[in-house]
């Protein structure tokens, strides 16, 4: 990652940033520039190098933001109407420990609005475009972030995964994606999509660039009261696996499985094998449910989460208003995109009196064997080898249509959210058409790193 | 015709005294403070904000599940209630639906039966609402402050056992210091369930909500069972409902309800990890409890108090402490400082005084004056009074009492010579003669005299004594 | 439908019922799959992690967001409330 120096002005980091954000408008990147700001943080870090003063780990490096974290620099929209006029008054945890080492935000990426959706067609802003085929989605729900990523607008991008939402994107666009440990990263001050999965993470497009990042970013927070103590404290290259010996999800490669995504995924899997790793199938056939679960638990807690936005303290309130429960109803009506608002109709269905034993209890008793499962796959390997989706990219509008295809995209990347585990999207290839294409590791809890080194090593390998 | 019987169960609302609210480190104490002027980031719920949980709240909660003699839940969670309403700022409310910290216990009420406790939870009050002509305004400076709710079991078969219990759940919380239990600031809210029945089974129940004062949920009891009496008498039915009080009125009047019961759609909250707490830590807080009221009617039993005068004491924690270490000084002289207390301190009307003004050694000592006749009992209410002044602190009851001029004249010597000049004097003459005849009934009108010519301060009983001596 | 949009309080329009039905049908149908599972005896995970007791002292800290940020947020206001149609 090129670090303001004395050499290197973040100035002028910042400016071929922003100049490049220019170049790709047609991507629909961002949801709103940062550049004033942006320039004068510059300015005032190549001020400070210029006497000598010490400057942070991430000086003068530009980088995009995921729409959904809370800071003072521009509207935090969520890439929803309801809230495109909301200015937030506090600033995310994990934006604040980034731009404490020198980070500077040019833009805010687009997203689905509220995180829903799994191509970033679901954006009030309209549709971000992928990064190697402009006719086909960025993958979602942080496509703006993995976008600007890949085009190298930027060296690194935030985005949250809630089942999926950093590492798909990231395999749509060849780039890292990392989904830490469930409590790696606070989420104070990050739009809450579904509690007790979401999780911040970042893209780049080196293993150790992801891991600079995520090691700024992860730590206990007091302001959340989820978050692990800290544990992202060591050298990549420390990082040994214990067994050397990776488990690859038979049931992944089955039906409905594109070819090439297969055969590119089990090629990574030669090369884990010639750095001496032994790979082994194995079955998990919990992992059939694993997107039932998510689909009950996640619209559940979307549902509550997304109570708060009622038009009463903040941001829209609709204009046609006779009554307080216009306030509620209209409001909601206008401000939330359909996906967000059958998400929310879902959520409701599984939480009412005489369905909640049926369905929410039932998905929490299932996750937990879904629990159970990776627990027995950890005692053999030290992580577990799979697709991240079951395609490349598809075409812009391809799957908007039918809600339920749309979610079948997530049937990979779920389970691990579920679980609360790190997982790492890691570019493994092309498509003969030249789409990207990524493969998924999977670690136990708190083994972000270890993931992180595996991919460092295979990145190493092909380097010379 | 057989009679009525009246089921009542109640649930109560009480504000914990935190320093800062259930989830935000924000001020809890709003008395006296502009609307919105306690509110945090989270309070607003602005998009992203966490719950962060109070230790001291779950602490307070613990001490207030033993001042009710519950079981204390080990293991505890909170959940979300979902409502829309602009005094829920979430859109849900973070309570404990399926695991709260408090348990099943016990109330002791005096001249009424016990009336169970099923469980009390922990929760987030909800803001203010005002409402004007066309519209409302909204603060929110109580929206998560810590509450209990007290859910009892329908053990309540009066009015007056109704209110009892109330007035002893306040006594309770603030013993146990766990509430301010200021009534007019909100601080403990009652809502009634209300049933009557001729049979074994149980009426249909209507609820009267948000009462807060003790007599409001006597007369909402009442008034509730004779409507549903009268109803059922007219052969109309019951309606489970929610009804407003009105206490101008005396009247419970129906809401307007939605259709259909509300869906509250409670789920697990996902942002809180559980509470769990050792046996060895409640044990501990257990042990550190200030007396309960029960303790001290024990301590106040050879007293032999009214119950009314009892309890009345007992309202104040503080007079009820005081009175217990009277009684440890000598228990010969508590009975009357207990009439002090609920005659003289607690029968004013402005009860603003500080009731830690008189130590009890003071007190003591004061009662201690009237039993050894040095004041008389008149005389030893108005020093009780100017113990309870702030320019008096640094004063003795016997300076005080010297200062009013109030010490009784118990020498013989000086009361002889009065009684000599009463008997000597002209008016008196017949009176004495009438007592040396044995006209007993005369000696009042002599006693009369000599303590008005020692303005008072003569002993009344010394005086009779000494009288009959020099007329037998 | 309209029960779970007046509990979402959201509308649907005449013209909306029926695809949103047919996409929660699909939906719905798709989640009972859980039932083919046999979860008797397991015991529900709602958080990942076994975490417990995180909580802090009873200290007033400030924030980031102070009072007269909160109202400037509200889109009305009066007297330092938030303003809202007349509650009923």
């Amino acid at each position: 990652m090129k670090i303001a120096d004395k050499n290197t002005k973040a100035v002028d980091l910042v400016k071929a940033a922003l100049a490049k954000a220019e170049e790709y408008k047609d991507y629909n990147v961002f949801i709103s520039m940062n550049a004033e700001a942006a320039l004068a943080k510059a300015a005032e870090i190549d001020e400070k190098i210029a006497k000598g003063e010490k400057v942070g780990k991430l000086a003068g490096v530009p980088y995009a933001l995921k729409d959904n974290y809370s800071s003072h620099d521009g509207n935090t929209t969520a890439a929803a109407h309801i809230l495109d006029s909301y200015h937030s008054p506090i600033t995310a945890t994990a934006v604040a420990k980034i731009e404490a080492e020198g980070a500077i935000m040019i833009g805010r990426a687009n997203l689905d609005a509220f995180a829903h959706g799994g191509s970033t067609e679901n954006s009030y802003f309209g549709p971000t475009k992928n990064s190697a085929d402009d006719t086909r989605v960025a993958g979602g729900s942080s496509g703006g972030s993995a976008v600007a990523t890949a085009l190298d607008i930027v060296e690194f991008a935030l985005g949250s995964d809630t089942g999926g939402s950093i590492r798909q994107p990231a395999s749509f666009n060849g780039v890292y994606g990392i989904k830490p440990t469930y409590g790696a990263v606070s989420r104070y001050g990050v739009v809450a999509m579904a509690s007790s999965t979401d999780t911040m993470g970042c893209f780049a497009k080196k293993a150790e660039d992801v891991d600079l990042v995520m090691s700024i970013m992860a730590g206990q927070d007091a302001k959340d009261s989820t978050t692990l103590p800290d544990y992202w404290t060591k050298n990549l290259d420390e990082v040994k696996p214990a067994k050397k010996k990776i488990g690859l999800i038979r049931d992944c490669f089955g039906d409905g499985i594109d070819p090439e995504v297969a055969k590119i995924v089990r090629e990574y899997g030669d090369k884990l094998k010639a750095q001496g790793f032994e790979i082994e199938e194995f079955d998990m056939p919990i992992l059939k449910y694993g997107l039932a679960i998510y689909y009950v638990v996640q619209p559940a807690e979307v549902a509550s989460n997304l109570s708060r936005y009622d038009g009463v303290r903040y941001a829209l309130r609709s204009k046609d208003v006779k009554s307080l429960d216009d306030v509620f109803v209209n409001s909601r009506n206008e401000g939330f995109m359909k996906e967000n608002k059958r998400r929310i109709m879902i959520g409701n269905f599984v939480l009412s009196s005489g369905f909640y034993d049926a369905y929410y209890l039932k998905a929490q008793k299932a996750r937990t064997l879904l629990i159970n499962a990776y627990n027995e796959a950890f005692e053999k390997y030290d992580a577990l080898l799979c697709p991240v989706a079951p395609t490349p990219a598809f075409k812009l509008g391809e799957k908007t249509s039918d809600p339920l295809t749309m979610y079948l995209e997530d049937a990979m990347t779920v389970p691990a959210s579920m679980a609360g585990l790190p997982a790492l999207s890691v570019p493994a290839g092309e498509t003969e058409a030249g789409l990207p294409v990524g493969a998924q590791l999977i670690g136990r809890a708190q083994s972000d790193q270890l993931l992180l080194s595996i991919a460092k090593q295979i990145e190493d390998s092909e380097a010379k | 015709m057989s009679e009525y019987k009246i089921t009542v169960g109640i649930e109560c609302h009480v504000q914990l005294n935190t320093k800062t609210k259930l989830f935000s480190a924000v001020d809890n104490d709003a008395v006296d403070k502009e609307p919105n002027s306690c509110v945090s980031p989270f309070d607003y719920a602005l998009p992203g904000m966490l719950p962060v949980l109070n230790k001291e709240a779950v602490h307070k909660a613990v001490q207030a599940g033993l001042a009710m003699n519950c079981k204390i839940g080990l293991e505890s969670r909170f959940d979300r209630k979902h409502y829309f309403y602009p005094d829920s700022p979430a859109g849900y409310q973070i309570t404990q639906m399926y695991k709260p910290i408090i348990g099943a216990g016990v109330i002791h009420l005096q001249g009424f039966d016990d009336v169970r406790i099923n469980h009390a939870h922990l929760e987030g009050d909800a803001g203010k609402l005002t409402h004007f002509d066309d519209y409302s305004l909204v603060d929110l400076n109580r929206a998560g402050t810590p509450l209990i709710e007290i859910v009892s079991e329908a053990d309540i078969h009066s009015a007056a056992q109704a209110r009892a219990y109330a007035e002893e759940l306040h006594r309770l919380m603030i013993y146990a210091g766990v509430s301010n239990g200021d009534l007019y600031q909100g601080n403990m809210r009652f809502d009634v369930n209300t049933s009557v029945s001729k049979t074994d089974e149980l009426g249909t129940r209507t609820e009267v909500k948000n009462l807060n004062s003790f007599r409001s949920v006597e007369r909402a009891v009442e008034y509730e069972a004779a409507r549903q009496i009268a109803l059922l008498e007219k052969g109309e039915k019951v309606v489970q409902e929610t009804r407003g009080w009105n206490d101008a009125t005396g009247k419970t009047t129906g809401q307007r309800s939605k259709e259909g019961a509300a869906d509250y759609r409670y789920m697990p909250e996902p942002d809180i990890p559980p509470v769990v707490l050792t046996q060895e830590y409640v044990d501990k807080v257990a042990s550190e409890m200030p007396a309960m009221p029960d303790f001290y009617r024990e301590k106040f039993e050879p007293l032999k108090l009214d119950n009314s005068e009892r309890e009345a004491i007992l309202n104040y924690p503080l007079l009820a402490g005081r009175l217990a270490e009277v009684c440890e000084e000598n228990i010969k002289l508590a009975p009357r400082v207990a009439h002090w207390f609920s005659g003289v301190l607690l029968a004013e009307e402005n009860l603003d005084k500080d009731f830690s003004l008189a130590t009890a050694a003071e007190l003591a000592e004061l009662s201690e004056m009237v039993e050894k006749s040095e004041l008389s009992s008149t005389a030893g209410k108005e020093v009780f009074i100017q113990l309870y002044n702030k320019k008096n602190t640094s004063k003795t009851p016997h300076a005080l009492a010297k200062e009013m001029n109030l010490l009784q004249e118990n020498d013989e010597g000086a009361l002889e010579q009065i009684i000599d000049e009463v008997l000597a004097a002209p008016e008196c003459q017949k009176a004495a003669e009438d007592v040396r005849n044995g006209e007993m009934k005369a000696i009042g009108f002599l006693v009369g005299q000599v303590m008005k010519k020692s303005k008072g301060k003569a002993n009344p009983g010394a005086v009779n004594k000494l009288i009959q001596k020099k007329l037998s | 439908m309209l029960h779970l949009a007046e509990l979402s309080r959201l509308s649907i329009s005449e013209e909306e019922i029926e695809p949103l039905k047919k996409d929660l049908d699909s939906i719905v149908s798709y989640i009972s799959q859980l039932n083919e599972l046999n979860t008797d005896g397991v015991e529900p995970t709602y958080q990942c992690f076994d975490m417990q007791n995180v909580w802090r002292e009873d200290e007033i800290q400030e924030f980031e967001a102070k009072r007269e940020d909160l109202l400037a947020l509200a889109p009305e206001s009066e007297d330092n409330q938030i303003k809202v149609p007349k509650v009923l």
